[in-house]
């Protein structure tokens, strides 16, 4: 399966470049030109039509997840929606330029917030010596216990690892950190390990898990 | 069949007469198996990772069919939607080969498998009750699903009683799917050896 890439001696020629989560030259760009032959271009139909179809989608979203108590719904399906909004904008303006507008402070923040705030709900019952989850003994109604479990919780968890997964997926394996079989540490700076191939299975392989970019 | 039905007394929701099946039904029925069977036979990565997206939308169109809105909603969103982008970045993040043929060729010794497989989850098709049916234990034994559909609202003040059974009634287990996923980012990161998502 592997051997049917022509561009494999370009591969791994620029490998002693910034990791590509700081690769801040090649912003815009689906993938590498040399390999896939389908950079990012800037569409005059997806652009116009993203930009006009987001803010409803988004707001469907909003709906979805504040609305889940009176209609079908929730955090787990608005904040899906929520995400997929972001895979939108990331197709039709480019990846690397969503992820610089969306900060990964944002998307941890999202994610590891949401598990908090949905401990911390749970865990407020407890402290005034009840169950876990136990919404009547929140200082709010029990509708708007459920509710914020929904919004601050779920939606928010499922949103940020959704569009963490999406960012991710986009940078590939790190092979310039620590490669198959390394226990160390896993590095961000690049220590060049496969641009001189002592292991070429494994320069090969990780070259085929990066896309070839660097 | 008689349509009618005894419930109990104090319970509000009536079972719904067993009908024939519909063309809307059968349409979308065939329209899934024949998604499913593509994907599986499809040679192109990239025309299975389609495809399946249209057999996910099928599903959802079914499960709104069946009146399921909430796992509809679920199934466009996460299957239809999330899932074929992230499948369609990961192709773009590999090496594609140029086929000739559009379908795999048939694995005749997996197809016997299959099928025999198949053919005995068929025999099992007898002993379950049919959509809509009032033998179908959902109804017959109404204790259950009735208490929750009745005391739902009563008791959580939610209109959508499956957030309620979600969110309320089962909300350690829902805080747990919800850690799971938060753990499904981090072993991610970890897979490809990332320490930051963007």
């Amino acid at each position: 399966m592997s051997d049917v890439r022509p561009e494999d001696e370009t591969a791994d020629g620029d490998a002693d470049d910034v990791p590509p989560h700081r690769a801040r030259a090649r912003s815009g760009r689906l993938d590498s030109e040399r390999r896939q032959g389908t950079p990012y271009t800037e569409s005059q139909v997806i652009m116009p039509t993203v930009k006009i179809v987001a803010p409803f989608a988004f707001t469907y979203g909003l709906f979805i997840t504040f609305h889940g108590a009176g209609s079908p719904g929730g955090g787990f399906q608005g904040g899906a929606i929520m995400a997929a909004v972001v895979f939108m904008i990331a197709f039709a303006f480019g990846i690397e330029a969503t992820r610089e507008w969306l900060a990964n402070t944002v998307v941890v923040a999202l994610a590891v917030g949401g598990a908090l705030a949905f401990a911390g709900i749970g865990l407020i019952p407890v402290a005034r010596g009840g169950a876990f989850l136990q919404y009547d003994l929140l200082p709010i109604p029990v509708k708007y216990g459920l509710e914020s479990v929904e919004v601050f919780g779920i939606a928010a968890i499922v949103s940020g690892v959704l569009m963490g997964l999406f960012f991710l997926l986009a940078n590939g394996f790190d092979s310039d950190g620590s490669g198959f079989g390394d226990t160390g540490p896993v590095e961000d700076d690049p220590d060049d390990e496969d641009a001189d191939g002592p292991d070429a299975a494994a320069a090969e392989r990780t070259a085929a898990a990066d896309g070839g970019e660097r | 069949m008689t349509g009618a039905i005894a419930l109990a007394p104090s319970a509000p929701v009536q079972a719904p007469v067993v009908a024939q099946i519909t063309a809307v039904e059968a349409s979308l029925l065939a329209f899934v198996v024949l998604t499913a069977l593509a994907t599986a036979l499809a040679r192109d990565v990239l025309a299975a990772v389609i495809v399946f997206g249209a057999y996910s939308l099928g599903m959802a169109a079914l499960y709104t069919f069946y009146r399921a809105p909430d796992v509809a909603l679920t199934e466009a969103a996460i299957s239809a939607g999330v899932t074929t982008v992230l499948l369609l970045l990961t192709l773009a993040k590999t090496t594609r080969i140029d086929h000739d043929v559009a379908f795999e060729s048939v694995n005749l010794p997996a197809v016997g498998a299959v099928g025999l497989l198949f053919g005995g989850l068929l025999l099992t098709m007898g002993d379950i009750p049919a959509v809509g049916s009032p033998d179908a234990p959902v109804w017959s034994n109404p204790e259950v699903s009735q208490w929750y559909l009745r005391e739902s609202y009563a008791q959580t003040g939610v209109e959508n009683s499956v957030m309620a059974v979600l969110a309320a009634f089962r909300g350690f287990d829902t805080f747990g799917e919800a850690v799971v996923v938060f753990a499904g980012g981090i072993a991610a990161l970890i897979v490809l050896h990332r320490e930051v998502f963007a």
